[in-house]
């Protein structure tokens, strides 16, 4: 490879071809296949139950695809190419790359033994083995970006639920990731919280952060995101510019979900 | 091989006369605690004056190991109150005690956790305390109760090789007996390991049964 | 058996019962068989709660063969006497090893009993930590997937510091029954306080008083552990921290 190329800029961040999970006999996904390139904000919406979810975590594989490739910069993830075969890859090879990749959850999972500070330092320290000045640094920079500083030594419990999810947004950014995974980051908040969360996350996209973000926040979809993608019994029905999809979607189911859910 | 026969092959009479003195006092054993236990903890919930004589009663049955409980009633209780008149009756008598104690407190626990709309309900129908307790209350308990009182089965039967120590005829005494007649422990003490195990396992296995049934049913 | 002295209740014997002068005048050498009884329990305890540690570890472990060893250990243990195993721990075994290593391997009572309630003891310890590492919610886990965490950080840095905190409490009380087993040693000459009780009975002719002596004691000492146990269970609930 030249020496002054730069292998990443020209791949998309994410790209899913072909992707298949099976439980056991419950197909999930069905074949999807899409690209994210940088500075995109992908909203990825639809009916529970249509593979959303499973889809966000097999792009930081964790849902093992049953078959599909998922590549992160032109990386593959979860198998390694030996000379024209595919071979699963090593827990150690999939955890390089899912340093790249943030993510945040429904349900927060913050660790609950860790002040909100050691919590957003604990993968730089020991995953990154960063020294922990360093860490702190990183940590402190990033609490002060969701605007939660003041809370760094309390106990995430004490915490709202707005609060502990930005703090979960700050543990992801630690990382230094290239891409962010957003998976229902505001269903489980009440609904005077859910803004604060989402006005983290607006700033983020304005930062120039490459998201995906799997929501019911059809405001926020609108407002922020740069595509959509709507899927439907584990296919993507509908998918492109977000002002398309969500005002003028080809798609009958598409159109009928969103009359359901705008209401 | 031959030494397994000479020993125990041929002893397997007395082998299984043991195994049987095991089950008879296990089962008596734990018949008598399920009453104690039960009477115990309706005392301890119902009649306010016996309460604390209850709860002392219970903590001692559960805070006294089951050696120290089978010599004091084998030596003490006859010469105090004229009774147990055979080691036998000595030995079910102090596994029910031991026994009764948790029982006791499973009973306990049981009846309180029952959910107090299950009593309000059968008041509002008319029914007086007692017909509640024995059709509505109880049965319930019997049932939710019911694998933390066959555990305590299991108890009985593990706890059951001490009652050799004051010469109850039972498989471990035998086991022990034999060990000392023939001199070759290994053969012995292996099989009687094994045929503990054994039972204990299909016991633990039946009971596993019962519990995964009762919450596939119950939830 | 020996017919009872009484027909019925007796006033005198009874008197007896509560009669400690005897065990006070015989306190040093029970209250040193008592000490036995908590060095056996000490050292059971450490080797109980290591290898219930290394067991539960394979009972969560990813490869079947590891997960099927771990059930199996546990199931036989928790499926056998005490008593049986201690008998066959101190008279089975080193002949076993006599012959396997083909020198004399001979067991002190001591050390058999803290080897055989030690690893009885140890499938009630694998469960309770088995208990405790599954209860941490899957969530905290794909937290530290998700930031590309290991498998054994993982378990270090997010499981075992919070599934401590959970299973103490059931732990303890595993102690505790542990500390009541510990009162069978004597059946195979270690000189607990029970062994010291039995000579001494012997001695004096007098059951009646050292044996309910020695049951009050035990009753006491139990007592106080497992209210302790208690104790500290409700003052770490009540300090919940998630």
């Amino acid at each position: 490879m030249p020496p002054n190329a730069d292998p990443e800029s020209s791949q998309p961040v994410v790209k899913v071809v072909d992707l298949h999970k099976s439980f056991g006999a419950l197909e999930v996904l069905k074949g999807i296949s899409f690209e994210v390139h940088r500075r995109d904000v992908v909203s990825i919406i639809g009916a529970s139950g249509s593979g959303k979810s499973t889809l966000l975590r097999c792009v930081n594989h964790l849902e093992v695809p049953t078959s599909g490739e998922v590549r992160i910069s032109g990386r593959p993830l979860g198998f390694r190419l030996d000379g024209g075969r595919r071979r699963p890859d090593s827990l150690a090879g999939i955890n390089r790359i899912r340093m790249d990749i943030g993510m945040v959850f429904q349900q927060f999972n913050l660790w609950p033994h860790m002040t909100v500070l050691q919590n957003v330092m604990e993968a730089p320290v020991y995953v990154r083995r960063l020294p922990a000045a360093e860490a702190r640094d990183i940590a402190m920079g990033n609490l002060a970006k969701v605007d939660l500083l003041d809370k760094r030594d309390e106990c995430p419990a004490r915490l709202s639920g707005g609060q502990q999810q930005r703090v979960a947004i700050a543990r992801a950014l630690a990382m230094q990731p290239k891409v962010m995974l957003f998976d229902e980051p505001t269903s489980s908040l009440d609904p005077e919280l859910t803004a604060e969360v989402l006005a983290a996350m607006r700033d983020l996209a304005r930062d120039g952060m490459t998201m995906m973000v799997v929501t019911h926040e059809m405001g926020f979809a609108r407002e922020v995101s740069t595509n959509v993608i709507f899927l439907h019994d584990g296919r993507i029905e509908e998918e492109g510019d977000a002002d398309h999809v969500l005002t003028k979607p080809r798609s009958e189911r598409c159109r009928q979900f969103l009359s359901r859910v705008l209401r | 091989m031959d030494v397994f026969r000479r020993v125990v092959l041929n002893n397997l009479d007395a082998l299984l006369g043991g195994l049987w003195v095991t089950v008879q006092v296990s089962a008596i054993a734990f018949v008598l605690a399920l009453l104690l236990g039960f009477a115990a903890a309706l005392v301890r919930l119902y009649v306010r004056p016996a309460r604390y004589l209850a709860e002392t009663y219970i903590q001692f049955c559960r805070n006294t190991p089951i050696f120290v409980q089978l010599m004091w009633v084998a030596y003490v209780w006859p010469d105090v109150v004229g009774w147990p008149r055979s080691f036998f009756a000595a030995g079910f008598t102090a596994l029910a005690l031991q026994s009764s104690g948790y029982l006791a407190e499973t009973f306990r626990s049981g009846i309180q956790g029952m959910d107090r709309g299950q009593r309000e309900s059968a008041y509002s129908l008319g029914m007086p305390p007692l017909l509640t307790m024995r059709r509505i209350i109880l049965p319930q308990v019997l049932l939710l109760m019911s694998p933390a009182i066959m555990n305590q089965f299991l108890v009985v039967v593990k706890s059951s090789t001490l009652v050799s120590v004051i010469a109850v005829p039972d498989l471990m005494y035998h086991a022990l007996r034999l060990t000392r007649v023939w001199l070759e422990p290994i053969e012995i003490l292996s099989v009687t390991a094994f045929l503990y195990i054994a039972m204990v396992f299909v016991l633990s296995t039946l009971i596993k049964w019962h519990t995964d049934r009762m919450r596939a049913r119950f939830g | 058996m020996p017919p009872p002295t009484t027909a019925g209740f007796d006033f005198e014997s009874l008197r007896q019962v509560f009669d400690f002068s005897y065990f006070w005048s015989y306190r040093e050498v029970l209250l040193s068989g008592l000490l036995v009884n908590f060095l056996v329990f000490g050292f059971a305890a450490l080797l109980a709660a290591g290898s219930g540690f290394v067991v539960c570890l394979l009972r969560v472990s990813r490869s079947r063969a590891a997960r099927g060893i771990g059930t199996f250990y546990v199931e036989l243990f928790r499926n056998t006497p005490e008593y049986v195993f201690l008998t066959w721990v101190h008279f089975v075994l080193p002949l076993v090893l006599t012959r396997l290593l083909v020198t004399r391997v001979n067991f002190a009572p001591t050390l058999s009993a803290v080897l055989a309630l030690g690893l009885c003891y140890s499938g009630y310890f694998a469960e309770t930590f088995r208990t405790g590492i599954l209860s941490i919610p899957r969530g905290h886990i794909d937290a530290g997937r998700a930031v590309a965490m290991g498998r054994a950080l993982i378990m270090r840095r997010i499981i075992l510091p919070q599934a401590i905190r959970r299973v103490l409490p059931e732990a303890l009380n595993n102690s505790v029954s542990l500390f009541k087993a510990t009162s069978i040693v004597s059946l195979i000459a270690v000189p607990d306080l029970m062994y010291n009780v039995v000579n001494v009975v012997q001695y004096e002719m007098r059951p009646l008083p050292l044996y309910s002596s020695a049951a009050f004691l035990f009753f006491a000492i139990l007592f106080m552990l497992s209210a302790l146990v208690q104790a500290l269970t409700e003052r770490w609930r009540t300090r919940a921290w998630g």
